[in-house]
């Protein structure tokens, strides 16, 4: 599929985007050329960044490999957050209760499960009631909000600390490094995220079961007409994506934070969908993909030092989810 | 309407195309499929702009930019599938976009509607949902929307294409009372005994050009024909199958409709093996839920039966592994995914089966010659296999799906309108192809409203209305008049 | 009670202001996720110059300004670029909630002290009042209301019969704005100041009242009340127990949330969306 030629107004729409950005760092008082610098330097200048923006890219890419198959099928999953959030907790709560190896693959499993269940009642309410997943999951994203909130504030609290999080797990219930030359660290969760993003490009162009969930996506009533089940490949769907949704939240528990807390997720979720949107139709795009996101979130995180609010990586995300899509998913003229 | 030119890239669908109609009578713009009839007539409502060319009205040169002014200078438009909003009322759908004023005065409105209705004879209920219209009652909501608009020129295209013979000739008497008034009527049809019967003058398009114009009165319909495709048509299929033993049965089929209601109501059929059976009827009288059941995607009671094996309670994709083959009315919507290669649609709806799916996995070589052996059947012209579908013209898209239909051992052959966009030509050959699969031992039924198709491809044909099979007495399993009597509910 | 009642109306005037807000684009034919942006940009724009104005009409003007110019981009993206209705919401809604968040930090802060002048919120209960009353009664009764379903429900057609789609839905899309800048404004006016994210999904409740309210004006002020009660009952019920057992604070603050899918799962079978909704 190639992509229409670009016009003036696309151009235009990109420098407006680009614009916006700029304007919200000089109405933060900073200097764009200093911003510009930092912004680099703290993403992919040096080890200690690499590190950052390698552990930023993990949860993006699992979790953008899960908004990638649910808009595969059709689906615009907004709730990849949410999944994410229950899945981070579960697996922290797995291995609180039950610390080790064992721990954390049972951790690791049930963190995919409690994903999956988060988003079941979405794809649910889709196949069999016609209400739109975005409304749904959206809703769902809160619910999840709030019981993370008061999981943390109650049940799995660690008394001894003054914020709402959980104990620190120990440290022989952790996903292990695969190379640690402080300040240089790279965890075995991202070569896990890689394999999900190559086990899902097979999966979709080599499996009959991938071939009918693209078909329910194109077209749900050809593939139905096709002898395809649509309603349980919509189901499967959404529940595959918050399995991998909370598989991300997992990873990051496990591999980097150690902990689960109040406000857990920055917005993965979310960015997830920019990622796999920008990869467009392409599952192994997803790789570049993620890495992009991952250098603009560590980049913003080290302008914020200037005093640029966190606000800023929002304005980014809008400005540049608008200016892809607007390149990628325009829609022909009839 | 002269030297007409519309591009679309590097086809031109027009190229100098003329047309010229006189006042007060009505004017028959015929062609095959493709042949640019549509899209003259949108020129002139101003929906197509053209490359090049000049229109006049009354003799002053316009150029119309939008629908909108075509409207205001009294042209008038109906296109073949309505543009009848069925979510408005019929009062909503006469008024829009030429309201009185900016408040909508109902009660005002709906005694001009009224007045015009009774001017034709019609009857409505201005604030039901006009989605509860029958086809033949959206045509008379179309031409009531003319008047309204006070249109001086009106364009039919396929007015008659869902209607049945009586309701077709009532819109014919509605027309020449219109034209009696002084209105300026255009009918594109490819219904050559209508416009003989009904039209004063001709003009017939052949691959964008205008090959002929002339009175009715100075032609026949063999002639016409002839002009049409430009030569010789094919021949009437003249062998015609001794019927096997019966292996496709029916048996009091009952399905709910789109709107609820019973729309099959008991129907049995039985298809032998070897024949192709057509099933005529006017659009509405229950094909597509009969059709939509057969398939499985709509649920249904009483008996389907292939060979003996029953098909009630199987899923579509049980169905399609026992050997049903389909070929869809809406091929945008059930047949095919537009934005796919032709690779990835040849194999849908057979992508379970070996040597496409090995197991769980599909094999890509194999489907790469699939999809070249149905390319080939029809001799879809396309770009290329690996090329998306939507790049190839609809006809061609037609072809492609009725090879796939045809492929990897066909039992039973469900086609609605198989022939929908593809020229004589094309037609014969998908009909020549399912009666060969037949031959080899599969049976079909193919649904279609053109009765004269029917009565010409199929080895017998049998009649639907109100959601009933209807069966010709013995002998006149292929008589005109029996069918036609059959498909309006009279009795024999 | 009456305490209980003005909770109510307070709680529920935002979301009624903003659903209709929704209800006028989606009725179009534009899918509108992003309510809660365009309630955000408002609340932002209408605090940040009562502070430094100290003029209430001024301070609503820039907050409907804000959500009307929000709007007007969601037109531009889905109509012009035809971009997804969804991925230009969720776009927008992204930068609202980040550009608020720059812009009260860049502003707000520095001036601290400054109290902002806001207009009275009997004014916005008197604005959701006639704004119910005018778009049922613009969707029945006017033409341009006509031209708006047709619009919504088939786009083609619609052209066929001479309207523009393309300028009913701009136009469709202003008032969308406008509403939901006065939904904003009263948001900043009840808290008397902005704070980030203070709409706190408003803006999705908000479109899930349209959803079970069946993109009508009259059940969507309903579903609006409903769900400004649910509310207002969790702020009265915080802390009292249930059959004994004192229930977390964060239930209360699911439910909603909770009330709206358990009515998705419930009604949504039952309410049928406009025809044209997202069609380009």
């Amino acid at each position: 599929m190639k992509a229409p030629a670009l016009g003036l107004k696309e151009v235009l729409l990109a420098l407006v985007c680009l614009g916006l950005v700029v304007l919200a760092v000089v109405v933060s008082g900073a200097a764009p050329a200093e911003a510009l610098q930092r912004f680099v330097q703290g993403s992919v200048v040096g080890p200690a960044s690499w590190r950052r923006t390698l552990q930023e890219a993990t949860p993006l890419l699992i979790a953008g490999a899960a908004v990638f198959l649910a808009l595969r099928a059709g689906l615009f999953n907004i709730g990849a957050d949410g999944q994410l959030v229950v899945g981070a907790m579960v697996g922290a709560a797995v291995v609180l209760a039950l610390p080790g190896p064992v721990g954390v693959g049972l951790g690791v499993v049930l963190a995919m499960v409690a994903g999956a269940l988060w988003a079941l009642p979405a794809g649910l309410i889709k196949a069999y009631r016609g209400g739109h997943e975005v409304i749904s999951t959206i809703m769902l994203n809160n619910l999840a909000g709030f019981l993370a909130l008061w999981a943390v504030k109650g049940p799995l609290k660690d008394p001894r600390q003054q914020t709402a999080t959980t104990a620190l797990l120990p440290s022989g219930s952790t996903l292990p490094d695969l190379v640690a030359a402080p300040p240089f660290r790279l965890n075995l969760a991202l070569l896990v995220a890689v394999v999900v993003v190559l086990a899902l490009a097979w999966w979709l162009s080599r499996t009959v079961a991938g071939y009918e969930l693209s078909a329910v996506g194109q077209n749900p009533t050809a593939a139905a007409t096709a002898g395809v089940e649509t309603r349980a490949v919509t189901v499967r769907a959404m529940a595959a994506s918050g399995a991998l949704a909370g598989l991300a939240g997992a990873c990051v528990v496990f591999a980097y934070e150690r902990r689960f807390y109040a406000d857990f997720s920055p917005g993965y979720g979310f960015d997830a969908l920019g990622v796999a949107l920008l990869a467009g139709s392409s599952t192994l795009a997803l790789l570049p993909s993620a890495l992009l996101f991952a250098i603009l979130a560590t980049g913003t995180t080290a302008v914020q030092l200037l005093g640029v609010p966190r606000g800023l990586s929002g304005v980014l995300l809008g400005a540049l989810i608008v200016a892809f899509a607007v390149v990628r998913y325009r829609r022909r003229s009839p | 309407m002269t030297g007409v030119t519309v591009r679309f890239g590097p086809v031109a669908a027009l190229s100098e195309a003329s047309f010229a109609a006189e006042r007060g009578a009505i004017h028959a713009l015929v062609g095959e499929n493709g042949a640019g009839k549509t899209t003259l007539m949108r020129v002139l409502f101003g929906a197509q702009r053209p490359d090049s060319g000049r229109v006049e009205v009354d003799g002053r040169p316009v150029a119309f930019r939008s629908s909108r002014e075509a409207i205001k200078a009294g042209i008038g438009m109906v296109s073949q599938h309505y543009s009848v909003i069925p979510e408005l009322t019929c009062l909503q759908n006469l008024t829009l976009g030429a309201e009185q004023g900016w408040w909508l005065d109902t009660r005002s409105a709906a005694a001009r509607a009224t007045e015009l209705a009774a001017r034709m004879g019609y009857e409505f209920d201005w604030h039901a949902p006009s989605s509860g219209l029958s086809p033949a009652g959206s045509q008379k909501l179309e031409i009531l929307k003319l008047l309204w608009r006070d249109s001086k020129v009106m364009v039919l295209d396929e007015p008659t294409a869902m209607l049945s013979p009586a309701d077709s000739d009532a819109l014919y008497a509605s027309l020449a009372s219109l034209a009696g008034e002084g209105a300026t009527v255009v009918v594109v049809t490819h219904r050559l005994p209508e416009v003989l019967a009904h039209c004063r003058t001709v003009t017939v398009l052949r691959a964008g050009r205008t090959v002929e114009a002339r009175p009715v009165g100075e032609t026949t319909t063999d002639e016409l024909a002839g002009l049409i495709v430009g030569h010789e048509p094919p021949r009437p299929v003249t062998d015609r199958a001794t019927a096997g033993a019966p292996m496709f049965v029916v048996e009091g089929l009952r399905v709910r409709g789109y709107r609820g209601d019973e729309a099959v109501k008991g129907a049995s059929l039985t298809l032998h093996q070897g024949e192709v059976v057509g099933l005529a009827g006017v659009d509405g009288n229950g094909q597509r839920e009969l059709f939509q059941a057969l398939v499985g995607t709509r649920p249904a009671q009483g008996r389907i039966e292939l060979q003996g094996e029953t098909w009630v309670g199987l899923r579509p994709g049980a169905r399609l592994a026992a050997g049903l083959r389909l070929i869809p009315e809406d091929r945008h919507r059930e047949g095919i995914v537009e934005d796919w290669t032709l690779v990835e649609n040849a194999a849908l709806g057979l992508h379970r089966r070996p040597p496409l799916a090995k197991g769980r996995l599909t094999d890509g070589p194999a489907k790469l010659e699939h999809a070249a052996r149905v390319a080939d059947r029809f001799a879809t012209r396309h770009g290329g296999l690996g090329s998306a579908i939507r790049s190839l013209s609809g006809g061609n898209q037609q072809r492609f799906v009725a090879g796939r239909a045809l492929a990897m051992e066909p039992k039973v052959v469900l086609a609605f309108q198989p022939t929908r966009g593809l020229d004589i030509d094309g037609t014969a050959k998908v009909y020549a192809a399912v009666r060969e699969a037949c031959r080899a031992g599969a049976c079909a039924l193919v649904v279609s409203f053109d009765l004269d198709e029917l009565l010409e491809q199929c080895d017998r044909v049998v009649a639907v209305c109100g959601g009933l099979v209807r069966e010709p007495r013995p002998g006149l399993e292929r008589d005109r008049r029996e069918i036609g009597r059959l498909m309006v509910g009279v009795e024999a | 009670m009456n305490l209980a009642l003005a909770s109510l109306i307070t709680l529920s005037v935002p979301l009624v202001l903003a659903a209709l807000g929704g209800l006028t684009s989606e009725r179009a034919g534009v899918m509108n996720i992003g309510l809660e942006g365009k309630l955000l940009a408002a609340a932002c724009a209408t605090a940040v110059v009562a502070v430094q104005s100290g003029n209430a009409v001024l301070g609503l003007l820039a907050g409907v300004a804000a959500a009307v110019v929000l709007s007007l981009t969601h037109a531009v993206l889905t109509q012009s670029f035809r971009l997804d209705h969804i991925i230009s919401g969720m776009a927008l809604n992204a930068l609202a909630l980040g550009g608020t968040n720059v812009v009260a930090k860049a502003v707000i802060d520095q001036e601290r002290s400054l109290e902002g002048a806001y207009l009275p919120v009997g004014f916005y209960w008197a604005a959701a009042a006639v704004a119910v009353v005018a778009v049922a009664v613009y969707l029945a009764r006017v033409r341009g209301g006509q031209w708006l379903l047709a619009v919504g429900n088939d786009p083609d057609k619609s052209r066929q019969m001479g309207l523009d789609p393309v300028r009913v839905r701009y136009g469709a899309l202003v008032a969308t704005g406008v509403l939901c800048g006065l939904g904003g404004a009263l948001i900043a006016s009840n808290a008397g100041s902005f704070t980030d994210g203070m709409t706190a999904g408003r803006g999705f409740i908000a479109l899930a009242a349209l959803i079970l309210g069946g993109w009508r004006p009259l059940p969507t002020l309903l579903a609006c009340l409903v769900f400004g009660g649910v509310e207002a009952a969790q702020l009265q019920l915080q802390g009292t127990p249930v059959f004994g057992a004192q229930l977390p604070s964060e239930f209360w603050g699911a439910l909603p949330y909770l009330a709206t899918l358990v009515a998705m799962v419930g009604l949504l079978g039952k309410t049928k969306a406009p025809a044209g909704l997202g069609r380009a």
